[in-house]
């Protein structure tokens, strides 16, 4: 859209960020792609093209026309218009702080070292990546100077997921939490897993999968779902809602992380259409996306009710795994607390752990108290500490996720404080709706989707996710019902 | 040495406008691969921004600036280097580029998108009232895109010069008059003979079985899980969206074994593009040449290996293996013998070797008439019709299977047809020169190698990408200018012997 200079500067904003929204969503199709079809080989030119692209669209974001254009908008009124100037200052006035060729830099060295990631993984091989990894902290040292006014380094990192968390604010939290989870993870019963064992053929699961996205509101239309080593939720652009899961036949941890992406999927696709092709046209941030994903996994998918109607169908579809397993020793297994390995596997109350363990080793990487080198041995000494789990190799330690591999420094808490927050909003959904577990039983999800889009998901970015925080729930960061709501299920 | 900075500088910019056009490259095959079909707004929207970013970034004056200041590189740097070959195609492209006003761009585009989707409802219901007003929309823009070019001798010349560069349609008609005199009779002679039976090529065969037969055969020409992917879509095409990334599709029908060859086909686009010398990467210089080319590379792997007796030999045992109830008594002669069938029929993209080249020189003398306003759009259902009676002796029963079959038209492609069939030509000119040197190819593919044949042809042709002009690249490859007799006596040997029996 060429948009002449004497159209009125809202219109003229918009076209440029419906042009910067377009580069992201190339950007986005080149991460999905290089995540599920790329032969590995493409690798380092595809990496090319996401630098070229991340180069052009920052560019063209932080030019003096945009400071320009936002300056003559200063006092729009109307509601929308207003929450969009706001976001866009907010996003314009940290990315002019970067310069271009860094933004670049880092698009490239992510491709790259996604991919070293990759094998280092399979071959469980953290030496191979250590160039990688000490790549990126140099990199992320580089973004963070740009930001000198920050009290602390981490802060700055925090900002880019969360708009107006302190590195504080999440130590607050996450202490509070370490005190009372490890008593309750000490307290633990023991839980038969007989239940989850399988086999559950591969299919079967597939089959599984559909027949929970379908009554959540999934459709061929406008969604997909693939396999890859690490399921993710990828939204190009409205309209395209893709989900990925990673299915092995020795457990149903696909059926819950398919759910899980599925709250990270509708929340994309019940924002407002009028929002698209604008900053404000996606979730507002990173904790407030995850507390969505929480909702539908654990507060939707491990509950008596969704349990009471799609277990009967599960038992039909694994007659040799399920028959003999009644439905209330299988809700039992599937909220046993077990500590494990596995970030992405952990139950409800060892997950917390396994955050606080990142979030505390971020801050020392980036410190310099700890060494990229030294990284495995100190993560699997922690494990031990916080977990009493002995980490058998690195794969399924310090390689498990890719964050850091794309420079996802800071990005954790998030997914704790999701947690914090799903329990903070079910409450408030809860006293409006009534009983959900009985529609849940009935396999009735429409009135909580529509409350939950209604509250969150048509505003996008409207409003910063403290504030939309407040205006659901009434509170702000809260660790309180979450607590209780630990308490409650596995005390 | 250390380059030259102006140098640096025009690869630079190069580089960004390669990854533009590589990311949209790959917008459209997500789209026809991957895309769920709500997500067609957005995607249309991505797509126009990114492309036009891709040309606004070429066409920007600072290009230009460097291609002058770098004239003397190029005088003072040998034809065949790295340097002088990119600043001459850089040149070549910008000069094309430059020529025609963006908005002429965007019109044309638009127009093609609401032929493209009036062809379709067009062509269910065999109406051709539907689609012309679009294509004589389309054809008053190509009046206007020519305008926009020095007055060359034909005006098809410009409109086939975006398709094959440099190629003039006098060397088009000289190769196709030739054809048609040989082909005629040749398809005459098979007729006489008699029907060959391929029945046992209709029937019932699993999918999932001919995509794992696709694959195994492709694999044996050289694809590998490391650089290649193969997956479905209804109508087959190749894509690479980077270097060390070629992408396939085929349509797996379940009535017949198209697939096969459609899988073929596209592994010869594809194992082009692999074989370009990877140095060129990010450069304009860094694909195949030109469309006829790439088509001599996509027959050659379906039609010249992929159809040879040799090849079956070798493959034939497995596809009864996988098919037994369909070809258990089948023998490779007559299954060879039937998937080499001469038969006239209506549709292009069906035809075998020898008949699809009239299909070709239809559309190729229509599109002339057309352009130079020697036939109306209007009249152009009838012409089709007569002309297909006469070179094929077949009645056109409806448009949709006449003039509306191929979206070419309504997409705005005019002077496109014509590279299938120089590509044909051109796919047995090389064939002969690596036979030259390789000796007997047969006995290879009957053990099942291919590799030597692959090596050369990146040796001799595909390496070379974009650094000169398709008919350079053509005569450093054959070691002669485009020439149609050595692909007219290949058809006779193959096919008339054994029709002929």
């Amino acid at each position: 859209m060429i948009v002449a200079t004497a159209s009125p500067p809202l219109e003229r904003l918009k076209a440029i960020l419906a042009e910067i929204s377009d580069l992201k969503h190339v950007e986005s199709i080149l991460d999905w792609d290089a995540r599920v079809s790329m032969p590995p080989a493409g690798a380092r030119a595809r990496a090319e093209v996401s630098a070229t692209l991340t180069r052009l669209g920052h560019e063209r974001f932080v030019s003096d026309e945009v400071g320009e254009l936002l300056d003559e908008l200063k006092s729009v009124e109307e509601e929308t218009d207003s929450a969009l100037i706001r976001a866009t200052r907010r996003e314009w006035e940290r990315a002019r702080r970067v310069p271009t060729e860094l933004a670049g830099e880092m698009a490239q060295a992510s491709g790259v070292a996604v991919a070293a990631w990759d094998e280092a993984k399979a071959m469980s091989d953290f030496v191979s990546f250590i160039p990688h990894l000490e790549r990126q902290l140099e990199l992320k040292h580089r973004y963070i100077e740009c930001f000198p006014e920050a009290e602390t380094a981490y802060d700055v990192l925090l900002e880019d997921y969360e708009e107006g968390l302190t590195t504080t604010q999440v130590v607050d939290v996450f202490d509070r939490l370490k005190r009372e989870l490890v008593p309750l993870i000490e307290r633990r019963q023991p839980v038969d897993d007989a239940p989850l064992r399988g086999p559950f053929p591969l299919s079967g699961q597939e089959a599984a999968g559909r027949r929970v996205l379908e009554a959540f509101g999934f459709d061929d239309e406008s969604w997909r779902i693939d396999e890859t080593p690490h399921p993710f939720a990828s939204k190009p652009g409205a309209g395209d809602i893709r989900l990925t899961t990673h299915t092995n036949a020795n457990d149903l941890t696909s059926l819950f992380s398919t759910i899980h992406e599925f709250g990270h999927g509708v929340y994309e696709f019940d924002i407002d259409q009028a929002f698209a092709r604008t900053p404000l046209g996606r979730g507002t941030s990173s904790a407030i996306h995850e507390s969505q994903s929480r909702t539908w996994e654990n507060l939707v998918g491990r509950s008596p009710g969704f349990w009471r109607w799609f277990y009967p169908q599960l038992q039909a579809i694994f007659p040799d795994a399920l028959g003999g397993i009644d439905e209330e020793s299988f809700v039992r297994a599937v909220n046993a607390v077990r500590p494990g390995l596995i970030r992405g596997d952990a139950d409800e109350v060892t997950y917390g752990l396994h955050i606080i363990l990142r979030f505390e080793l971020e801050q020392e990487l980036l410190a310099g108290t700890v060494a990229v080198r030294d990284l495995p041995e100190i993560w699997n000494a922690r494990m031990k500490e916080y977990l009493g789990v002995d980490v058998p190799d690195d794969a399924r330690g310090v390689l498990q996720d890719m964050h850091w591999s794309v420079g996802l420094f800071g990005y954790f808490p998030t997914y704790q404080l999701g947690n914090v927050i799903s329990v903070q909003i079910w409450e408030r959904a809860l006293a409006d709706l009534g009983d959900l577990d009985e529609q849940f039983a009935r396999g009735e999800f429409g009135a909580l989707r529509e409350w939950l889009r209604e509250q969150i998901y048509r505003h996008g970015s409207k409003y910063p996710p403290r504030e939309l925080l407040r205006r659901v729930t009434g509170s702000d960061l809260d660790p309180g019902p979450y607590l209780e709501y630990l308490r409650t299920k596995f005390a | 040495m250390t380059e030259d900075p102006k140098f640096a500088q025009l690869r630079a910019r190069l580089a960004e406008v390669n990854d533009l056009t590589k990311a949209a490259t790959l917008l459209f095959w997500d789209q026809r691969v991957m895309m769920p079909p709500g997500g067609s707004a957005a995607r249309a929207e991505a797509l126009a921004t990114v492309s036009r970013l891709a040309q606004e970034r070429f066409v920007a004056d600072d290009i230009g600036k460097l291609l002058e200041d770098l004239r003397g590189l190029e005088e003072s740097s040998d034809y065949d280097s790295f340097e002088a070959s990119l600043i001459r195609v850089t040149r070549h492209d910008y000069e094309k580029a430059t020529r025609v006003p963006p908005e002429l761009v965007g019109e044309m585009r638009r127009a093609s998108v609401y032929a493209l989707s009036a062809w379709g409802p067009a062509k269910a219901e065999s109406d051709f009232e539907q689609l012309r007003p679009h294509l004589e929309k389309n054809l008053e823009l190509r009046h206007r895109y020519v305008e926009c070019f020095d007055p060359a001798e034909e005006t098809y010349d410009v409109l086939l010069d975006d398709y094959e560069p440099n190629m003039k349609t006098a060397e088009v008609r000289e190769v196709f008059d030739e054809l048609k005199e040989e082909l005629l009779p040749l398809i005459k002679e098979i007729g006489d003979a008699g029907e060959i039976d391929d029945s046992f090529l209709t029937g019932e065969f699993d999918p999932a079985v001919q995509r794992g037969l696709g694959l195994e055969i492709v694999r044996h020409f050289g694809y590998t899980d490391e650089e290649w992917r193969l997956h479905e879509t209804p109508h087959p095409f190749m894509s690479s969206p980077g270097v060390g990334d070629i992408r396939l599709t085929a349509n797996f029908r379940p009535t017949d074994l198209h697939s096969l060859f459609a899988s073929m086909h596209e592994f010869g686009h594809g194992v082009y593009e692999w074989g370009v010398e990877p140095s060129l990467a990010r450069t304009p210089l860094g694909s195949g040449v030109s469309l006829g080319v790439h088509e001599s590379q996509s027959r050659l792997w379906e039609n010249l290996v992929g159809r040879s007796r040799s090849f079956w030999r070798f493959f034939y045992p497995r596809l009864q293996e996988a098919f037994p109830q369909q070809l258990g008594s089948v023998d490779e002669e007559a299954f060879f013998r039937a998937v080499n069938k001469v038969h006239p029929s209506l549709i292009r993209i069906d035809a075998d070797e020898v008949t699809y080249n009239m299909h070709i020189i239809l559309r190729f003398e229509l599109e002339q008439e057309l352009i130079e306003n020697r036939l109306a759009v209007k009249d152009l259902p009838e012409a089709w019709n007569a002309r297909m009676a006469e070179y094929l002796g077949v009645d056109v029963p409806d448009d949709a299977r006449g003039v509306l079959q191929d979206m070419h038209w309504a997409a705005g492609n005019l002077g496109y047809f014509p590279t299938y069939s120089l590509g044909n030509v051109i796919s047995v000119q090389i064939w002969e020169r690596a036979k030259e040197d390789l000796g007997d190819l047969d006995e290879r593919f009957e053990r099942g190698e291919f590799g030597e044949l692959r090596e050369w042809l990146r040796e001799h042709l595909y390496r070379m990408g974009r650094k000169f002009t398709p008919q350079e690249t053509i005569e450093r490859a054959t070691g002669s200018r485009i020439d149609a007799k050595p692909y007219v006596r290949y058809l006779r040997e193959k096919l008339a012997p054994q029709h002929a029996s």
